[in-house]
């Protein structure tokens, strides 16, 4: 009698355990879901400034063309700049964050070279597209910000013990941060 | 003894009345609560142009939180009018830079939040838990002015309204009559049933009037605000940005001064109840008694305060102890004297008895000795200190019966004297900030008003009892000052003066009128009338026409007089004077002070659509335009109301 009452209450000691880890399972489960969809979320919204990038950059080089349209070098490192990062779309963020910059290394040598056109700075549609590329521009930095920062809980939470338990069955992996390269990640320049 | 039924077919009556119109009263709760909001898909983009504050009203079933406030402060960051700094890990550390101190542009309740923090500012920085009242009166006015402030806005947009609109006001108010004509009969009743007749019925007159006002009050009172179809869909529109931003984890574990990466991200989020630290480390309201900013000495730092409670000797006179002293010696003598031996000590059983109990009745003579001299060098040796006023509340009342409520005649005053004579509990020797302590002095309720937290005082007081004898200011506090300002510089809405304004004024509702009154009656009456201060050619020259004052136009409203000024042929209204006295003119200017100002009018002017309005010293002169008159050049108005106010006493 005396045994069995000691191997029930063994038995409730283990459901009791089994229990409790199933509910932490579940939970942590759960967790890495919604961050894993965050991060989904995040990266959505990345792209959608970045589509609205892209679709400026055709108008602002014909308005370009109209005025400096001999300054052919720069313009077809736009376009080209455009067109590779629009390839890339799907192909993850490391990739994406360089054809970005490369693209954007190339903006900004197209609004260098519009300084030296005076009818080319006044033009409206020039400034309404430049002032449009600026606002998304700021969009997709907040973006990013948002971005690395799911990826950030989620990476934390993939690699720590006991979270990467789950995590590994899940199938949850660390993710590559969307890092700024080339003239973004320059250094700033303090002039006093 | 004997009970009559038709007493509680009486009761019945009356408390139907009430259960009536309490029915109809949650049926118009019920009706005007704000409805649910469905949120739009969850999103990164703002949600419009609103500022924060609004914002959250909008997110918060249009209810003013403690977020409005916190999302204000961090949105003036978020826009490089303040920076905040954290120096090391722990967010309650951060202080706030003031980077613009002649900002522009600012609505009036960022205005009144820039103004605290620049106000209490040293050196242009102040620790951001610094931020916090000392004054329980101040931190509900700054809310109060503040929330009103936020509601015009969000109105002005088309955002919100009021929760109850004045006609349902109204018919509340006409609502009324019913449980008070049921009371009114049942004392009417009553009175047939105890005497068989009556003749005088004013006791249920008196009685219906009563109630109605009773009731009227309650339909007027301030319910809040409720939703607007646009606010409806800005509200949807932000709650896809709370979804959002809720999303991210470590978004609410964002310090405020990560607001110089996130920038006006942080306020939004703290708008929609998204943050956690923030919130939890930004307070605007009243402090901690225990842990009190100074800035006593030029440098802001936190004092510990200890409020002494256990002996009883705290705070008291000197006379009293001293009679307490020499009553506890007489006693120990009466006691000798009665035993008249020492006791004296035998190492048996009965000695320790006779021990002990020798001993209790030397306690008194213990006691009476150790008063004595502590009281005596307390007397001898009052210490005087320089310092600021960091805290006052009430320590002891005399305890109030059924009727009267208990009055306090003691406070506890804490003063930072920057370790001077803090009750030997000074600086501690460190040079950390943290080592600041302090122990709350007694001070007479007779005294402690002189002064105010945040004022450097001069204090008097005897260390042994904590009690202050002698308090004078030495410095105003810039607390004092702030408040002040604010309460002279922030608009106020309908809300918290226009029952009892506007109705005094020619508008409102009946139940606000009737409340008005009430009180303007019990204020005081009017001193100066009207026609005392403008002429009727005075003002025909201004209007253009002949004008005649109006006789039939009763002269006073309680401290308001009126005067209406009609054309000479065709008897029309054209202008409505109005001269206000004491604390109605002061609600009158409040109100009206976010108005176009006209300088060099009285002390203050304001002008608005159809009204301007003046004052000199505590008198205002009000003018409304009617009809014709409205059309009429508004410098003409402006020498009308100069004219009238130079008048003023």
């Amino acid at each position: 009698m005396r045994l069995m009452t000691g191997l029930l209450i063994a038995l409730g000691v283990i459901v009791l355990i089994v229990v409790i880890l199933l509910v932490w399972a579940i939970a942590t489960y759960n967790r890495l879901v919604r961050l894993r969809n965050q991060v989904e979320s995040s990266w959505a919204q990345i792209d959608v400034q970045l589509k609205r990038r892209h679709s400026l950059i055709p108008n602002l080089v014909e308005t370009v063309k109209g005025y400096a349209a001999h300054e052919r070098g720069t313009l077809e490192a736009v376009i080209n700049a455009r067109n590779m990062a629009v390839q890339v779309g799907s192909a993850g963020p490391a990739q994406q964050a360089e054809v970005e910059g490369v693209l954007t290394q190339a903006l900004g040598r197209l609004f260098a070279l519009a300084e030296a056109y005076p009818n080319l700075k006044a033009n409206e549609n020039f400034i309404a597209l430049q002032n449009e590329l600026g606002n998304t521009e700021n969009k997709i930095a907040y973006a990013r910000q948002f971005y690395n920062s799911a990826i950030q809980t989620l990476n934390n939470a993939a690699q720590s013990f006991p979270t990467n338990l789950i995590a590994g069955m899940a199938g949850v992996h660390p993710r590559p941060y969307f890092e700024a390269v080339g003239a973004e990640r320059d250094d700033v320049n303090v002039r006093f | 003894m004997h009970f009559d039924p038709a007493i509680l077919a009486e009761v019945a009556l009356g408390a139907g009345g009430v259960a009536i119109w309490f029915a109809v009263y949650g049926v118009a709760l019920f009706l005007t609560r704000p409805a649910d909001v469905q949120p739009a898909p969850s999103t990164q983009d703002f949600g419009g142009e609103e500022p924060p504050a609004v914002v959250s009203l909008l997110t918060n079933r249009w209810e003013i939180t403690e977020d409005a406030a916190e999302s204000t402060l961090l949105d003036l960051a978020a826009r490089r009018h303040l920076e905040f700094r954290q120096p090391a890990n722990d967010p309650m550390q951060t202080t706030i830079h003031i980077r613009d101190a002649a900002v522009t542009g600012l609505n009036p309740y960022e205005s009144m939040i820039f103004e605290r923090v620049k106000g209490l500012a040293v050196n242009g920085m102040v620790p951001l838990t610094a931020l916090t009242f000392r004054d329980e009166n101040q931190a509900s006015r700054f809310a109060s002015r503040l929330h009103a402030a936020i509601v015009d806005d969000a109105r002005a947009r088309g955002l919100s309204r009021r929760r109850f609109s004045t006609p349902l006001v109204s018919a509340l108010a006409a609502a009324g009559l019913i449980p008070a004509l049921a009371i009114s009969a049942a004392i009417a009743l009553d009175m047939v049933r105890r005497h068989k007749f009556a003749e005088d019925w004013t006791g249920a007159g008196i009685a219906a009037l009563f109630v109605w006002a009773i009731f009227s009050g309650i339909a007027g009172k301030k319910r809040g605000e409720r939703d607007t179809a646009l606010g409806q869909q800005v509200a949807s529109r932000w709650l896809g940005l709370q979804s959002y931003l809720r999303g991210d984890e470590s978004f609410a574990n964002l310090p405020p001064s990560a607001v110089a990466v996130w920038d006006r991200y942080l306020s939004y989020g703290d708008a929609v109840g998204a943050t956690r630290v923030c919130s939890a480390v930004i307070d605007l309201g009243m402090g901690n008694r225990k842990r009190v900013w100074s800035h006593f000495g030029g440098a802001w730092h936190r004092v510990k305060v200890r409020y002494p409670r256990f002996w009883r000797r705290y705070g008291q006179k000197a006379v009293p102890l001293f009679v307490k002293a020499i009553l506890a010696l007489a006693f120990s003598i009466l006691v000798y004297k009665g035993s008249n031996r020492l006791p004296t000590f035998s190492n048996t059983v009965s000695g320790y008895v006779g021990l002990a109990v020798g001993l209790l009745f030397l306690s008194p003579l213990f006691y009476g000795i150790y008063t004595l001299v502590f009281a005596i060098i307390d007397v001898a040796t009052p210490v005087k200190i320089t310092g600021e006023v960091l805290w006052t509340e009430v320590w002891k009342s005399s305890g109030g019966g059924e009727n009267s409520p208990p009055r306090p005649w003691l406070y506890h005053f804490a003063v930072d004297s920057g370790g001077v004579h803090a009750g030997g509990m000074g600086r501690g020797g460190g040079s950390s900030a943290h080592d600041d302590r302090t122990v709350a002095w007694g001070c007479p309720s007779q005294i402690v008003h002189r002064a105010s937290v945040g004022d450097v005082v001069t204090l008097t007081a005897r260390r042994w009892t904590r009690r202050i004898l002698t308090l004078e200011i030495v410095e105003r506090g810039r607390e004092r000052a702030l408040a002040a300002a604010t309460a002279s510089a922030s608009p106020a809405t309908a809300e918290d003066t226009g029952n009892i304004v506007l109705s005094a004024f020619g508008g409102g509702h009946p139940a606000g009128a009737f409340a008005a009154q009430a009180l303007a009656v019990a204020l005081q009456t009017p001193e100066i009338a009207p026609t005392q201060l403008m002429s009727v050619e005075e003002v025909g020259r201004a209007i253009g026409v002949p004008v005649v004052a109006d006789g039939r136009r009763p002269a006073a409203v309680g401290p308001i007089s009126v005067e209406a000024y009609l054309s000479a042929n065709g008897g029309r209204r054209l202008i409505l004077a109005s001269v206000a006295t004491g604390t109605a003119a002061d609600l009158a200017m409040r109100m009206r002070r976010r108005f176009q100002p006209l300088p060099g009018i009285g002390d203050e002017a304001f002008a608005g659509e159809n009204w301007a309005i003046g004052r000199r010293g505590r008198n205002v002169v009000m003018l409304q335009l009617h009809g014709d008159a409205k059309r009429i050049d508004p410098r003409n108005v402006y020498w009308l109301l100069s004219t009238a106010v130079s008048r003023l006493p």
